[in-house]
């Protein structure tokens, strides 16, 4: 007979958020798997503690699975910081499979404290702005609120200016003119009423940001040996797929919300795009700098995260 | 009243505590400038505010402790007698004592990790442990005094000179 | 033992420790992190203590609170609340009850720059009693309108306890502050036909004061620029896109500052009590945050927030017979705490509810800190009671109490106007955009 249990998942996310009802799919899919014997309860909304700290929670036990921005705590997760180095993911679907069979090299080693589920990313997000931005030197002067510390470091190396805010603190910022542009996913500027103040879109997948899905260990080793497969079973890059998937596709959407009067979505020239690329290659020394630190050669690391995008046909 | 080692301990804490709070709006008001008339900003001004506001506030809940300036629920205490305001007193004390006391244990816990874990600032990329341990600090100091007040309440009553949260907005 | 029974015992304990004059954060903390031990294991509920800690004190967003509060502290120093209470006073003070009105204005003009009643109320306790005294005002009005026209600086912003909504409940602090200016203003009027009703009623009661020359006027009026020139400052910037709500307390307090400097009426003495004086309010404050929040999570976990929300929809009392009994809430607990702590502690238990019943939460905002600051002045305990009772010890509760009766009625009168016409409270920030 095998012993039931509760699982705590944590998600930082609002409760209407598109990525809860993949993580309750796959909770439920676990529970089938394990005869009921897997329950979940999905804490959305920093119920159970801050987005910052959702790593730790899922190390000490306050929550079981968390969904985790290792971005939120830059230097803590070198090697990962890769992925969310510009221009290198071309969508979500393919990359969140990318990312995934990717990290699974590394994670043991840089997420040591807990048991690594799966990693994913969002679709690719860009500057939304209250003017044209065409070229990195555009970038000069301008105040920006970034989604990542590595588009952070990206804007400042170009001589902008970084605004730090809340998500839902955003659309004031920029409303208000603290903050000129954002980088952002699609979908979520309607969402977040930013529509309203933004009008020019560069059509470009920028950016996306690393998510991993982490479970504490004691849970785990506390589990029965066909629970513990079923869960292995779920931590899966088919499972960082299915579960990226309709918020890929929520945001994905956002280019066909966004092209309507008032609004300029536009595409770069491959000559513009060059000179993003090459403004923008600092960025990967200093990032590969850090990863050295860690005992990693960091051209290997950014080799096969590329090979794993190529096979996933989510290179840029 | 001679001021004793405790008083000038509890005067020098509280006017770090008021040092950082002007060092924090001062980081704002330059950092505003900044934006607004040469688009730039102190480099890290979001993370150094954060971090020197924690500083702030635990250097401040040491003094706070001390004075018994905490929000508290007078509606029992006022209603009884000297004796009982005494009882009352020395076991809220106590009460504040053990919670301070394990919440400052778990605090060295955070900061130890925070170290482990080579949690660096946005901009700047300098380790953040060294804020969270000064932070830290303040609310070890926290213990030593409210274990002062502590044994002032018991022994010397008359040596503490309570301020309630609640009297200092005035002229 | 059943988490309904846990929550239901959490709630028990947290009110004896309470009572037993345990700080309320502490309380809070301590009664949160044993129920989280008693589910989740002693491990996971001590690392809350040291995250949930860390992370409430260095949230930039809560860094809003000492920015106002610092502000609050250099306008209190710098004596702007008796040149505003000069100013009224030398227009109107002569009329009967004048002196009254006056202080109601300049309660309202101060509430502009300082973001706490309490404050406001501790500030007029000494700078306009002793005026209303000299001129014969009986001691219960004389308190009782200091008393209510202090909760005009939780209304008009800058607001700390709305902005403390704003941040728990994740709304827009800009927002919140526009949704109290009208309800502010309109509470500020009903104040003022108070004091006329009571002059028509007992007109040996509020006597007259001195009338002063036209010279003497303008006098006593020019001061007002520097009050005036931080308001529009301040409030201006935040709107016009200068600065965050954060921002706008940081650059508040540093204008504050060096207005006073300017003007020359801070020095070493004074800098020092603002900076002291805003420290200390803000750890109180902030000892009650990470408390709530470690209760919250405990909360969290035995899912009391969602029952407590089936539970109230499913009186069958309707939204209003909820709101109204959550109301009645509030006032009891205002007979226990402080304003802060009540928001701070109740908040986020009852917002879910008030948004399943399809409230605004703009409104409910506004709402609740009236009903809050109700409860800092309605008998039998009040907090500005107790603050002006210890700026003037020779008065007894019983009189200020009796004198705060007539603003506690207009107060009810103000809170079924605003509960029947939310455009009250919603459509200025609906101007917002
Ligand atoms: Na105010
Ligand atoms: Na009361």
């Amino acid at each position: 007979q095998e012993k039931p249990a509760m699982l705590k998942l944590s998600s930082w996310v609002p409760a209407q958020h598109p990525l809860n009802p993949s993580l309750l799919a796959w909770a439920e899919s676990l529970k089938k798997a394990t005869n009921n014997t897997l329950t979940a309860t999905l804490f959305p909304s920093e119920q159970l503690g801050k987005a910052f700290d959702h790593y730790d929670m899922a190390r000490d036990g306050i929550s079981d699975f968390s969904y985790v921005n290792p971005g939120y705590q830059p230097g803590r997760f070198p090697i990962i910081a890769g992925a969310s180095l510009p221009f290198l993911f071309a969508n979500a679907k393919g990359g969140s499979a990318a990312i995934d069979a990717w990290y699974r090299q590394y994670a043991a080693q840089e997420m040591k404290d807990v048991k690594f589920c799966f990693a994913f990313v969002h679709d690719p997000g860009t500057f939304h702005a209250r003017k044209k931005i065409l070229l990195p030197t555009d970038i000069k002067g301008m105040k920006i609120r970034p989604a990542t510390s590595t588009i952070g470091q990206m804007v400042t190396a170009l001589g902008g200016t970084n605004v730090q805010a809340s998500a839902p603190e955003s659309r004031d910022m920029l409303e208000r003119g603290v903050a000129d542009a954002i980088t952002f996913p699609w979908g979520s500027i309607p969402l977040f009423g930013i529509d309203k103040v933004v009008s020019y879109h560069m059509d470009v997948p920028l950016y996306v940001t690393p998510f991993v899905w982490v479970m504490n260990k004691a849970k785990y080793d506390s589990l029965s040996l066909t629970q513990k497969k079923a869960v292995d079973d779920h931590c899966t890059t088919e499972w960082a797929e299915r579960v990226a998937t309709p918020w890929a596709e929520f945001e994905f959407g956002g280019h066909a919300k966004l092209a309507q009067p008032g609004h300029e979505v536009y595409k770069l020239t491959p000559e513009q795009l060059k000179a993003w690329r090459d403004a923008t290659a600092g960025g990967e020394a200093q990032w590969a700098e850090a990863v050295r630190k860690t005992g990693q050669d960091p051209k290997k690391v950014m080799e096969s995260l590329k090979a794993s995008l190529a096979r996933y046909k989510a290179a840029l | 009243m001679k001021k004793n080692f405790a008083d000038r301990f509890i005067n020098g804490i509280e006017w770090l505590a008021a040092i950082f709070v002007g060092i924090v709006a001062l980081n704002i008001f330059v950092n505003v400038l900044l934006r607004k008339f040469f688009s730039t900003s102190i480099p890290d001004s979001y993370d150094f505010g954060r971090m020197l506001l924690g500083i702030l506030i635990f250097w401040g809940i040491a003094a706070t402790s001390y004075r018994g300036g905490h929000i508290t629920v007078d509606l029992v205490w006022s209603a009884v007698g000297t004796s009982r305001r005494r009882m009352i007193d020395v076991f809220a004390t106590l009460v504040l004592l053990f919670v301070v006391t394990v919440q400052t244990a778990m605090l060295f816990d955070k900061v130890r990790l925070t170290y482990i874990d080579h949690v660096l600032t946005y901009d700047l990329n300098i380790p953040t442990w060294p804020f969270y341990a000064v932070a830290w600090i303040g609310d070890v100091c926290a213990v030593i005094l409210i274990a002062i007040r502590t044994w002032r309440l018991v022994f010397r009553p008359e040596a503490l000179h309570d301020e309630h949260f609640e009297q200092k907005g005035g002229e | 033992m059943n988490t309904d029974l846990l929550a239901l015992g959490g709630f028990v304990a947290l009110f004896v420790l309470m009572l037993l004059r345990v700080p309320v954060g502490m309380a809070m903390g301590l009664v949160g992190i044993t129920g989280y031990a008693w589910i989740a294991g002693a491990g996971p509920a001590l690392k809350l203590v040291g995250q949930t800690s860390m992370r409430t004190v260095t949230d930039y967003t809560f860094g809003v609170i000492p920015m106002f509060m610092l502000m609050g502290a250099f306008v209190s120093v710098s004596g702007v609340s008796r040149e505003l209470f000069k100013a009224a006073n030398s227009l109107i003070g002569h009329l009967r009850g004048g002196l009254g009105v006056a202080t109601v204005l300049a309660c309202g003009g101060f509430a502009a720059i300082c973001g706490s009643s309490v404050a406001t109320a501790a500030t007029f306790s000494s700078v306009a009693y002793p005026e209303m005294r000299r001129f014969g005002y009986p001691q219960s009005f004389s308190t009782g309108v200091i008393a209510a026209g202090g909760t005009l600086g939780a209304m008009l912003p800058p607001s700390t306890v709305l902005a403390v909504y704003a941040i728990l409940t994740q709304q827009d602090i800009g927002k919140l502050f526009m949704a109290g200016v009208i309800p502010g203003l309109f509470a500020m009027l009903l104040y003022v036909l108070t004091v006329m009703v009571i002059v028509r009623v007992r007109p040996d009661w509020l006597p007259r004061g001195e009338v002063k020359p036209w010279a003497e006027r303008a006098a006593d009026l020019k001061d007002v620029w520097a009050p005036v020139v931080l308001f529009l400052f301040v409030i201006g910037g935040l709107y016009g896109g200068l600065f965050t709500p954060t921002e706008a307390g940081g650059v508040g307090a540093s204008g504050a500052f060096l207005l006073g400097l300017v003007r020359g009426k801070l020095d070493r003495a004074k800098i020092k009590h603002a900076l002291l004086s805003a420290t200390r309010t803000a750890a109180a404050v902030f000892t009650v945050l990470i408390g709530a929040l470690m209760f919250g999570y405990f909360l969290t976990i035995t899912q009391t927030p969602q029952k407590l929300t089936e539970f109230l929809t499913g009186l069958g009392i309707g939204r209003y017979g909820v709101l109204a009994l959550i109301m009645v809430m509030y006032l009891v607990l205002g007979c226990l705490m402080d304003a802060m702590a009540m928001i701070i502690l109740t908040v986020p238990i009852i917002f879910p509810v008030i948004m399943q019943l399809g409230f605004d939460p703009i409104w409910f905002g506004v709402i609740i800190v009236m009903t809050v600051e109700l409860g800092l002045i309605h008998p039998p305990v009040g907090m500005n009671v107790f603050v002006i009772k210890s700026v003037v010890p020779d008065v007894s509760f019983t009189t200020i109490f009796r004198g705060v009766l007539p603003f506690v009625a207009t107060d009810i009168c103000r809170l079924v106007i605003l509960i029947s016409f939310p455009m009250i409270a919603l459509w200025l920030p609906g101007k917002m955009g």
